[in-house]
């Protein structure tokens, strides 16, 4: 039950580099603060809960908790659905709230409800095969035993990993609201039916609501809840129906409270400025600058946040000015004399000795993932090889809100409002940055202004909890600038990848030889290439090559997927040019001929695409069709996720590109929740892959990010935005994997295919507006 | 000297430096959140609102400026959140996360004004407010929907 045991000593020890500046703002009495605490979003429920995920009301208002984070991916209502689904209650009743992780820091989740049931991937009646199947404590690589089980939002996975224990406590409610009406009814169980919030015995012609008997039910043990099973895909009436999403309303007025959004009486803003090479730190600092700038209250410094809370990526160190409001905290930060230490050998980083590292990390000897075959032998007497080196730059996320985090420390409890990926991780930076205990630390969610990769998150809880902990009493609220966010996010590590292939007579592929460079701790060096070649080759070698960067890298939609994918499928798009060879067609049959466990399932989207796209009629001199496969797990036979698009691109002679039109074929695997956000997360994968084909990188100069706005980053607006995206489904017989990232990740290699047909130029270096795209 | 600003058709008085960027004014001074911040340098248009039926990019705009005129943001749109634009937007499930969707519509409903029948080319240059999520597809069909609403409710 306990928190990791924190000696209070040694965490302020531990941030013995914080220097106080000048003076120190008035402590807010007590009463100011009682009314932030247990207030905000969170509120216990005035009725007693069914179980810990739902409290049906006397007006039948159904309470649904949530814990993970909405941040556009429409988990707030699919969560709900999974829920509402086995407890059959009315849909329109629905009301949900965050799950409070400060309950899941002191509650266990039940016993019963810890395995997962059924068969695994492919058992269409069971949970499916959870992502992060094992349990760990702080729920970092596993799903904890804690009240709320994974309250991570990552790795596209709230719907995989929560299905079989959100669909349990919907239909644990469901019986004991049944058991409630039949011990009050004296009749047997199992003559009672719930539909939409309605209890009815038949027999009697009796009937009562959930509200009215949700109150008995609370104190009904369920008897047997190991035997409760979960309603298989074909019995489900809400899940797989169109669902507008719950969070969209309040999203239309200005009324959502995102995390920037918080007030509270008494509260304070915080403006910080980091070393914008990570790893650097304050050197020296002139508060006296800046003395009696208007609404400043004080100045302070950070040290780099421990690394073993921010996920063992290093940030830098910083300086925090405190104030009114964030606007004078900014100027006034603005005017602040501040010198960096910069560790020498972290400042020599460009963008252009970093490529020279990959290309030559692809050159020495790799980590050997997979070597089927004689690969080397082949080349050697081979005729005709083609080989293509391939490059990816570093990719922030860049969402819309900026890193923000409100604090409020006491001497006994902290209290932070927050859009998070990850509240059981803030929740153990809470306890070792102020030593109070996990079970007294309070968090308040906020829904996310844009998510995209829970290591994203970077460290603005760590730095607003170190502000606020030498602040206690004052709530701090801390907002990044639009510059700070580009240094505290993590980014896709830049990759390079380098195939080569030997051909036959016939253009067939003989032997194919797959190097990927990234720095050492990039995500996802085996995405896309591991275990075996998705096109079919008799002689297959993949190898890592690394190298050591400084850059804190993370997860965006995706870990090395959505690179990989653009190498894969441009270099296949490569050999079918050479193999003179219709590239649908070159695809289709090299997928045929593998033994990959779902290869019926890619080839069903390969031929429903090009179907969908008219694929060979006619198109205007300028526009072409590319297609590509999407693919994620297909080598494990378990949970996978396929699709393949079309995408219809024109060249103008000038060199505009233009997506003009999109034909998804989408697998369904056994059953989607909500088909609806389903769409919207096709949609704006679409855009956003095609921000990294055409537009979007970060650049290294003298160690730190050079593009840290948006008028040096570019984001694609309507006017790029594809008129036509056609989008159909068809039904698989495996659970997917998920939605959130790798969808749209075709639209790279397309465009760069599309540039290739219709300029007869071919570009290999991610993104291709640095190219001269014209032609005659 | 306090400034006079008439927002959502009510009148405020604030204490600020004339400099402020009215974006911060209309957060903090008057606390109407729904005006957001984003890039600080009028790129992405998340703090978007009305300077007499002008959209403006707020965070660049000193709120001096706007004093004497008339100013309206996401929460003046409409009393009940049942504007065509509003109902066009949950008709059509428009947003993601959200957060650039008061000023995409502060864009849409300038554009309205101006112009009640748009072509894909009027969305095009007038709704230039970026979105990370990509709700453009659907922000496209709401803008058109919100064109039908409006021309059958006049």
């Amino acid at each position: 039950m306990s928190g990791p045991s924190v000696n209070r000593r040694d965490v302020l020890a531990g941030a013995g580099a914080f220097v106080l500046g000048f003076y120190l703002p008035p402590r807010v009495s007590q009463a100011q603060t009682a009314p932030a605490h247990g207030a905000a979003w969170y509120t216990e429920p005035a009725v007693p809960e069914i179980n810990a995920w739902i409290v049906v009301e006397p007006d039948d208002t159904v309470v649904i908790r949530i814990a993970q984070t909405e941040l556009g991916q429409g988990v707030w209502t699919s969560n709900a659905m999974m829920v509402a689904e086995e407890l059959q209650c009315d849909w329109s009743k629905v009301k949900p709230i965050y799950a409070s992780a400060n309950r899941d820091a002191r509650e266990k989740a039940p016993a019963w409800t810890l395995e997962v049931p059924g068969d695994g991937a492919t058992d269409p009646n069971g949970g499916g095969e959870p992502t992060f199947g094992n349990r760990d404590r702080r729920g970092g690589f596993g799903i904890p035993d804690s009240l709320y089980r994974r309250m991570r939002t990552n790795a596209a996975s709230s719907v995989k990993d929560g299905r079989y224990y959100l669909q349990l406590a919907g239909a644990e409610a469901r019986e004991r609201l049944m058991l409630a009406a039949a011990n009050e009814w004296r009749v047997p169980v199992d003559e009672i039916t719930a539909k939409d919030s309605v209890l009815t015995h038949a027999k009697s012609g009796r009937s009562t609501t959930y509200g009215k008997v949700a109150a008995l039910a609370a104190r009904t043990p369920h008897p047997n809840p190991q035997a409760i099973a979960l309603k298989p895909p074909e019995m489900w009436t809400l899940m797989g129906t169109e669902q507008k999403n719950l969070d969209i309303p309040m999203k239309v007025t200005g009324e959502t409270k995102y995390a920037i959004d918080v007030r509270l009486p008494g509260m304070k803003w915080a403006a910080v400025k980091t070393c914008p090479v990570y790893g650097g730190d304050v050197k020296s600092f002139d508060a006296a600058a800046i003395r009696g700038k208007p609404g400043v209250r004080s100045v302070h410094q950070f040290p780099i946040p421990d690394p073993k809370l921010t996920r063992g990526r290093v940030f830098s160190g910083g300086i925090g000015v405190i104030a009114d409001t964030w606007y004078q905290a900014k100027t006034a930060l603005e005017a602040l004399p501040v010198e960096w230490t910069v560790p020498p050998e972290r400042a020599a980083f460009t963008t252009a000795n970093m490529r020279a590292a990959l290309t030559a990390a692809l050159d020495a000897p790799g980590r050997v993932r997979v070597n089927t075959g004689d690969v080397d032998a082949v080349f050697a007497r081979a005729d005709r090889v083609v080989e293509a080196t391939y490059s990816t730059p570093y990719l922030p996320r860049a969402r819309m809100e900026p890193g923000n985090a409100t604090v409020l420390v006491t001497d006994d409890r902290v209290d932070i409002w927050i859009g998070d990926q990850s509240p059981q991780e803030t929740r153990f930076s809470a306890a070792q940055i102020t030593g109070i205990p996990e079970e007294n630390v309070y968090l308040h969610m906020c829904h996310l202004g844009g998510g995209y990769g829970r290591n994203g998150n970077g460290p603005q809880a760590e730095q607003a909890l170190m502000l606020a902990n030498a602040n206690r009493g004052t709530p701090i609220h801390l907002l990044w600038t639009r510059e700070e966010d580009f240094i505290g996010t993590t980014y896709r590590a830049m990759g390079m990848a380098r195939l080569k292939a030997a051909l036959d007579a016939d253009g067939w592929p003989l032997a194919l030889d797959v190097r990927t460079s990234m720095q050492q701790d990039g995500f996802g060096p085996d995405a896309s290439f591991d275990v075996a070649s998705r096109y079919y080759v008799p002689n297959y070698r993949f190898s890592n090559h690394t190298t050591n960067f400084h850059v804190p890298v993370g997860t965006r939609r995706g870990v090395g997927q959505a690179a990989h994918e653009f190498y894969r499928e441009s270099f296949i798009d490569e050999l079918a040019h050479a193999a003179g060879k219709d590239p649908y067609r070159y695809r289709r049959e090299l997928i045929s001929r593998t033994e990959l466990p779902f290869k019926a399932d890619m080839i069903k989207a390969l031929d429903m695409a090009a179907e969908m796209s008219g694929w060979g009629t006619p198109l205007p001199r300028g526009t072409v069709r590319s297609i590509a496969l999407e693919e994620r797990g297909v080598e494990t036979g378990n949970s996978a996720t396929i699709s393949a698009m079309v995408h219809t691109v024109s060249v103008s002679r000038d060199g505009r590109v233009k997506l003009e039109r999109v034909d998804v074929a989408h697998e369904s695997g056994f059953g989607l929740v909500n088909p609806l956000s389903v769409k919207k997360q096709i949609e704006g994968q679409i855009t956003w892959f095609y921000n990294d084909a055409m537009h979007q990188a970060c650049n290294i100069d003298n160690g730190a990010i050079a593009e840290n706005n948006f008028n040096r980053f570019s984001i694609s607006r309507i006017d790029e935005d594809p008129l036509q995206i056609n989008i159909q489904f068809f039904p698989t017989a495996h659970w997917l994997v998920g939605m959130g990232h790798d969808r749209g990740t075709s639209v790279q290699a397309a465009i760069a295919n599309a540039v290739f047909q219709v300029t007869g130029k071919r570009f290999r270096d991610l993104p291709l507006r640095q190219h001269d795209l014209t032609w005659s | 000297m306090p400034l006079v600003l008439n927002v959502n058709g009510a009148k405020h008085e604030v204490d600020v430096d004339p400099a402020t960027p009215l974006l911060w004014v209309i957060r903090d001074s008057l606390g109407l959140t729904g005006t957001k911040f984003s890039c600080g340098i009028a790129q992405c248009g998340a703090c978007t609102l009305h300077v007499d039926g002008q959209p403006v990019r707020s965070c660049s705009f000193p709120v001096s400026l706007a004093v004497g005129k008339t100013i309206k943001t996401i929460e003046g749109v409409s009393s009940d959140g049942n504007h065509p634009l509003q109902r066009a937007w949950k008709e059509l499930d428009a947003p993601q996360c959200g957060y650039c969707q008061s000023g995409m519509i502060m864009s849409a409903l300038a554009l309205l004004e101006r112009k009640p029948n748009p072509t894909d080319a009027d969305i095009d240059a007038a709704v230039t407010n970026a979105c990370r999520c990509s709700s453009y597809h659907r922000v496209r069909k709401a803008i058109h929907l919100a064109a039908d609403l409006m021309k059958a409710e006049a």
